[in-house]
């Protein structure tokens, strides 16, 4: 069977770029692979073994460096896996234009590295910015801390190619940074988890670097929920402009700052007057804080530790311990009550729990350690809690097998007709992804 | 008002007439639908067959669905300040008007969330919370008159998107009535990533051919701590688009920046807002950054060299907050000033990279002297969307059309640089056919075909966006489908 | 009843419309709209959320932008004089506030006029409608006698005790809603100043004479608010003017125009320009006066010698508020410590772009705080005599105009004679217990205090 998929595949695309599952290999925990892995590097090969794929009845699973690999999904292996690992570079930077075409197998913090000369950034910050492929980020719609001020992948993409499951390269949106010819294509494909195309080409805004930036450290000793909520509710009332607002549970604020307190993260970034004259404004509205102030590179680290907390699809998951994380929307003022639920978690059911959540943007991200079983009474836990607020919740890593146990994307919205209507329109034989997606698609 | 006793020969008009309640909630007479024969595209001009006024979302719904199982086409309809043609009743449909359901539903500024009808007034909704510091982003020019219904079926943008970005990156909720008459709420209380595609953002922007929107929750943000704004006349246009660029570069990012060239100078000064720029400059910039007061100097600083560096014949900061605003209602009724200087224009709305401004610029005034009319350009520089006001008479013959190809043909420019054909009026009935200039039949037909999952019998505002031809593939397709 | 005479005449009419030029449209050749007039419109629509009767209905036929459409169309031919036609431009308040909004400077209240006399051409009014306009525009305003007569029966109305028998009994319950409203708040007649100084060919200046100014007095101002003509008269004399009140002046003509009835309006004129001939100024507060006055070329554009005088004459109309305010006036000294709110008049703000004026007065009298009035240019729906032919469209109008006066003024201040029954109407309607008075009133007042004052110590002294 293998051998017949490898000698298939070696028609469509350089034999250098296949990899052939060793017969002793075990599939990876996670899920989300394939029989075969084809690595091509340009866009047409790819477009050829979707196509291939496509029209012989096979299944694809789409990969960057695979950092989301636990993400969604009920299937071990699909017939290939199609990595865009190879599949990277910058196609166009008009530094004066301030927009950026890239190859969606490109690592994000390679993109930075490489904007910063030109004192330009993406604005977003996604978890494992080293390993992450801009590709992967947008198809998850991934965001950090930093969306409060800089929004999310639906506000940074401007344009797509996109390799539909027929082969056809569709392209949307395009290169300027307004644009309302058509329907807004670009936002089908951001956040869809692949299950309509593979990404090929992605063309971003983006921001001038600040010229200075400093973060924030509010500690609340004592963890009244009302206090930090009455706080950040009067610190958004005035005219200040923080980057981030994130509440931070105590274990993980000892584990980023040694100080096991309820925490918020409050960042500037601007001209260096400004950024001065934010800190003092907050020193006056809470007096009495407990304040650390982190100028410049040591803000940096901060953020850069901060992006690698929680649970990474590359790494193999531990056989003694479960790992989980689940992403929670809920009303900004909602967040303080999730976030101290993470804490009662710990407690109940003898987990490491890390948690933050946004009180500008109403996410939050809770990390999960622990013995499976507890692992999966904390999450339904925790989406009954965010059933209450109003709010949804999806996991993002789970190992393969629980993930069948648990539906990782909660139930399905009354309009899942339209989404559904939507996969079947554009990959009808189920080609892409499938059942990696809400309700199974 | 004692509409029902009236004798009503139109069977659909009467059972209409029946779902619906407050004075006068239909008009049928012809002397009634002839105001509602376009909106502010009025180079074509359609009678619906009937305009209803629904109260609320199970009115609309009902209307929609008695459209639906007797398959009457229809559109919805905010207060018709579109550019494109969008709400033209182009097959005699029933106009839904919203404009009754224009309520301000809740403000909850704590979660920075306001949810309104879609009948409510963009403008209104900034005023409603401006007393409390807070403010809506999305200001298109018609924002004293457009809904933000309409503001979210065209994707909206408007002065300040450079920094804030446009409509769709303002809302996070909306009920809708699909074309049958079901009502789905997305997005629900403003909380973000609902699991699922994005159709809070494919709706945004469908021109009201996907469904019709009854409630929307929008974010609303804090007013910067100050705003300053800046006005610098220039001799050359190509001194004044260099400037654009290089404040960009300096890694400023201006709430907004505008650009007026002579023509539309003449136009805003001898309509009802002047403030006196000189007549003989060749191009005026507007520039205004926001944030907080002490970064705010030092930007203004750096853009004041940037225009001097630029030939820059005079530059001034606006002194006061009654300056400010002069300067901005001279600015915004900019293309209704065109009524004083020409009898009818054609607005376009092309973007391009915004490196590519002089070039552009210079192309379009060559395509001006080859068609014999003049053009005047009014633009968002800063995010390199132009508009190009196609200046011409209708009472002469052949003039109109003229100037359709004229404004056309700038729409072809801004696609040869890389840019596209509408940045913020959308395609409408007006640039279908420009449609071409960007995309290929196969991604035309991706789009109908997400259109087929909402409006599978296209009765809501069909003929609107996609190019008539395009059938062409479509049927292609579907022989290709028949017959493999 | 009264729609199907009307139809039987409008098709009389319609039919036989003496369209004898070539062109398609529909409009008697005589006072057509004015083409040029809608040229300037590019159906941007600005003007639709400055249009109270846009707010009220929702329906563009109701909106400036769909009235223009709607009058261009007969001219193509599209439409004819009809039913459905007059409803529309006849909805219309006349209150000029899109011609504020319009980037392009549309005269949309010409145009609206214009139509409305091609309208009573082809449709003489009929039934209460017509009996009103009748009674009120031919019988009574361009009568200075007759309304003072009625002046007169007021006062004896008020004064004997039958207006509190009228209520009492319940005899008002047989007359229309809105005219029991009205009656309600009735100002107490006082004397017209026309009667108070008939003897005198020239009031003077108190101080040394600046200035020479006549006076219209206009038919409601003089018979229902004399006191503020009285203000108008003491505020005039003692800032250094030599008031006149030319006895040939009549009725401004603005309710016949707005009615459509422009022959009416041409012969009022006339009349006016006449009798202030010798003037270099002539002082209004009556905005709708005012308003009219400066409009009279507008009712000649067919006429080329009629038309030159009538530009000569706008050019000497001033309101009472800007006269001050440019001309320099004394700023009382008393302290009249109240809190009150301005409410634009139509004609005063969109009709003659005074805004900032009659605010600056009221400000500038000490112990005046002024609270803001949201939507303040918002017309109230008096416009004339709308409130009595258009009463329920009038009363949505002053519905959305009563939410936004504040609550907690005690005194709300306008320039004109209209807004102030319709105010006091929607006052009472909103149980409110608020004062409305006219900005020269207050301006008096504070003149009177410190009179008062310095007279007390004078006394004392």
């Amino acid at each position: 069977m293998l051998k017949a998929l490898g000698t298939e595949m070696k028609s469509v695309i350089g034999e250098e770029k296949i990899i052939e599952r060793k017969v002793e290999e075990q599939p990876h925990p996670l899920g989300n692979g394939g029989k075969i892995t084809v690595l091509p590097s340009t866009e047409e090969e790819i477009a050829a073994v979707v196509k291939y794929a496509n029209e012989n009845g096979m299944t694809i699973t789409v990969t960057g460096t695979g950092t989301k690999r636990g993400f969604g999904g009920t299937i071990e292996d699909a017939d290939i896996l199609l990595s865009l690992e190879n599949y990277h570079g910058i196609v166009e930077h008009t530094v004066g234009d301030m927009t950026i075409t890239v190859k969606s197998g490109t690592k994000f913090e390679e993109l930075q590295r490489y904007l910063q000369k030109h004192k330009q950034k993406i604005p977003l910050d996604p978890a494992w910015p080293e390993n992450a492929t801009i590709g992967g980020v947008i198809a998850v719609n991934d965001s950090g801390p930093k969306r409060f001020r800089n929004g999310s992948a639906r506000d940074v993409v401007i344009g797509l190619r996109t390799v539909y499951p027929n082969g056809s390269v569709i392209r949307s949106g395009g290169k300027v940074v307004k644009n309302v010819a058509g329907y807004d294509m670009n936002k089908l494909f951001i956040g869809s988890m692949g299950t309509l195309g593979v990404l090929t080409e992605i063309t971003m805004k983006l921001r001038p670097l600040p010229e200075y930036e400093s973060l924030l450290l509010l500690s609340f000793p004592k963890g009244g929920m009302e206090e930090i909520r009455s706080f950040a509710v009067r610190l958004l009332d005035t005219m200040l402009e923080p980057v981030t607002l994130e509440l931070i549970n105590p274990v993980l604020a000892e584990k980023l700052t040694g100080q096991s307190t309820y925490t918020l993260a409050i960042g500037f970034e601007d001209v260096e007057s400004s950024v001065h004259y934010q800190e003092e404004y907050v020193k006056k509205i809470h007096p009495e804080a407990q304040l650390t102030i982190l100028q410049e590179d040591d803000s940096r680290e901060f953020w850069q530790q901060f992006y690698q907390i929680g649970p990474k699809g590359t790494d193999s998951p531990s056989k003694l311990v479960t790992e989980a994380s689940m992403k929670i929307g809920v009303k900004n003022m909602a967040i303080p009550e999730v976030i101290k639920e993470s804490v009662h978690l710990q407690d109940m059911y003898n987990l490491e729990v890390f948690a933050h959540g946004g009180l500008g943007h109403g996410l939050c991200q809770v990390h999960l350690k622990g013995a499976a079983q507890d692992i999966k009474s904390a999450l339904t836990h925790l989406r009954n809690l965010v059933k209450d607020l109003g709010g949804n919740s999806v996991i993002k890593y789970l190992p393969l097998t629980l993930r069948k146990e648990m539906d990782v994307w909660g139930e399905k919205p009354s309009y899942f007709f339209l989404l559904e209507g939507i996969k079947k329109k554009i990959d009808p034989k189920k080609t892409l992804n499938n059942q990696r997606f809400v309700g199974g698609i | 008002m004692a509409m029902k006793g009236l004798k009503i020969k139109d069977k659909h008009i009467r059972s209409l007439a029946n779902l619906l309640s407050g004075p006068k909630p239909i008009l049928y007479h012809k002397e009634d639908l002839l105001a509602y024969d376009c909106d502010g595209f009025t180079i074509e001009r359609h009678l619906p067959k009937a305009v209803v006024f629904p109260k609320n979302t199970e009115e609309v719904a009902a209307i929609v669905k008695y459209c639906h199982e007797n398959m009457l086409p229809f559109l919805a309809r905010g207060a018709g300040t579109g550019l494109s043609g969008g709400a033209i009743p182009l097959n005699n449909e029933v106009v839904i008007s919203l404009t009754r359901m224009k309520k301000l539903l809740s403000v909850d500024l704590e979660n920075r969330i306001a949810v309104v009808e879609p009948g409510f007034v963009n403008l209104k909704l900034t005023n409603s919370i401006a007393d409390k510091g807070y403010y809506y982003a999305p200001d298109p020019s018609s924002q004293y008159a457009c809904t933000i219904g309409g503001n979210v079926a065209e994707n909206a943008g408007g002065a300040h998107c450079l920094k804030y970005g446009v409509t769709t990156n303002h809302i996070l909720g909306l009920e809708l009535v699909l074309p049958n008459g079901e009502i789905i709420e997305i997005g629900k209380d403003g909380i973000p990533d609902s699991p699922g595609y994005d159709l809070l953002g494919l709706l945004t922007g469908s021109e009201g051919t996907l469904g019709i929107v009854t409630k929307i929750t929008v974010r609303v943000l804090k007013n910067p701590e100050d705003k300053q704004t800046v006005l610098a006349y220039f001799d050359r246009v190509e001194d004044g688009s260099q400037a654009v660029s290089d404040i960009i570069s300096t890694g400023i990012v201006p709430a907004a920046l505008e650009m007026m060239d002579k023509t539309a100078i003449e136009a805003v000064e001898a309509a009802a807002f002047p403030v006196g720029h000189p007549r003989d400059i060749a191009a005026v910039l507007l520039i205004e950054v926001d944030g907080i007061s002490s970064g705010i100097e030092e930007q203004i600083s750096k853009i004041l060299k940037v225009c001097k560096s630029r030939n820059v014949r005079e530059v001034k900061v606006a002194e006061s907050e009654r300056e400010r605003a002069r300067w901005w209602a001279n600015r915004k009724t900019g293309f209704g000033a065109m009524g004083a200087i020409s009898p009818n224009y054609l607005v376009q709305d092309g973007v391009i990279p915004r490196s590519r401004l002089p070039e552009v610029l210079k192309k379009i005034n060559e395509i001006s002297e080859e068609s014999g009319l003049r053009i005047a350009n009014i633009f968002h520089a800063g995010d390199g969307n132009l508009h190009p006001l196609v200046l011409f008479d209708a009472r002469v013959p052949g003039e109109t059309e003229r100037a359709i190809e004229a404004g056309s043909a700038c729409l072809k420019v801004c696609a040869d640089v890389g840019g596209t054909i509408t940045g913020e009026h959308g395609v409408g009935i007006e640039k279908r056919e420009e449609m071409r200039f960007v995309f290929t039949d196969e991604e035309i037909v991706a789009q109908t075909d997400v259109r087929e999952v909402f409006n599978p019998d296209n009765l809501l505002n069909a003929g609107k966006l996609f190019p008539t031809p395009g059938r062409c593939a479509e049927v292609k397709k579907e022989l290709k489908a028949s017959t493999s | 009843m009264n729609m199907k005479i009307d139809e039987k005449i409008l098709q009389s009419q319609v039919q036989d419309t003496p369209c004898s030029t070539s062109s398609l449209s529909n409009y008697f050749e005589k006072d057509a709209p004015d083409e040029k007039k809608w040229a300037d419109c590019v159906h941007c629509g600005i003007c639709l959320e400055s249009c109270p009767t846009y707010e009220v209905t929702g329906q563009e036929q109701h909106s400036p932008r769909g009235r223009v459409h709607l009058i261009k169309s007969v001219a193509e031919g599209k439409l004819s004089l009809n039913e459905q036609f007059m409803d529309p431009v006849f909805a219309c308040l006349d209150c000029r506030a899109c011609t504020t909004a319009c980037p392009a400077d549309v005269e949309v209240g010409p145009l609206i006029e214009e139509a409305r006399g091609q309208i009573r051409q082809a449709m003489p009014l009929t039934g209460w409608k017509g009996m009103m306009s009748k009674f009120f525009l031919e019988g009574l305003f361009p009568h200075h006698e007759r309304l003072n007569k009625v002046g007169t029966l007021l006062k004896f109305y008020q004064k004997s005790g039958m207006q509190t028998a009228v209520r009492k009994t319940g005899l008002i319950n047989i007359m229309p809603d809105h005219l029991v409203a009205m009656e309600g708040v009735m100002p107490k007649v006082t004397q017209s100043v026309r009667k108070k100084y008939k003897h005198e060919d020239v009031i003077k200046a108190k101080t040394e004479t600046k200035s020479e100014v006549a006076m219209l007095t206009g038919c409601i101002m003089d018979v229902m608010f004399g006191d503020v003509n009285d203000a108008t008269v003491k505020v005039l004399t003692r800032n250094g003017n030599d008031v006149t009140i030319p006895k040939e002046q009549t009725c401004c003509g603005a309710l016949h125009v707005h009615a459509g009835d422009r022959e009416m309006g041409r012969k009022l004129a006339k009349q006016n320009m006449e009798a202030f001939h010798d003037a270099d100024t002539v002082i209004t507060n009556a905005a709708g006066c005012g308003a009219m006055l400066k409009e009279y070329p507008e009712l000649f554009r067919e006429d080329p010698e009629w038309h030159e005088k009538a530009v000569e004459f706008s050019k000497k109309v001033q309101d009472i508020s800007k006269y001050l305010y440019d001309t320099g006036y004394e700023i009382p000294k008393a302290e009249l410590n109240t809190k009150i709110t301005y409410h634009d008049a139509c004609h005063l703000v969109h009709g003659q772009g005074v805004r900032q004026e009659p605010r600056d007065l009221l400000i500038n009298i000490p112990g005046v705080e002024m609270v803001h009035m949201p939507n303040a240019d918002r017309c109230c729906g008096s416009a004339g005599i709308y409130n009595l032919t258009n009463p329920e469209m009038a009363g949505a109008v002053l519905d959305n105009k009563m939410e936004n006066v504040p609550e907690e003024v005690e005194m709300i201040s306008m320039g004109n004679p209209g807004c102030m029954l319709q105010m006091a109407m929607g006052v009472k309607k909103d149980g409110r217990n608020q004062r409305v008075v006219h900005t020269v009133q207050l301006l008096n007042w504070a003149y009177e205090k410190e009179d008062k004052k310095r007279e007390e110590e004078n006394e004392w002294q």
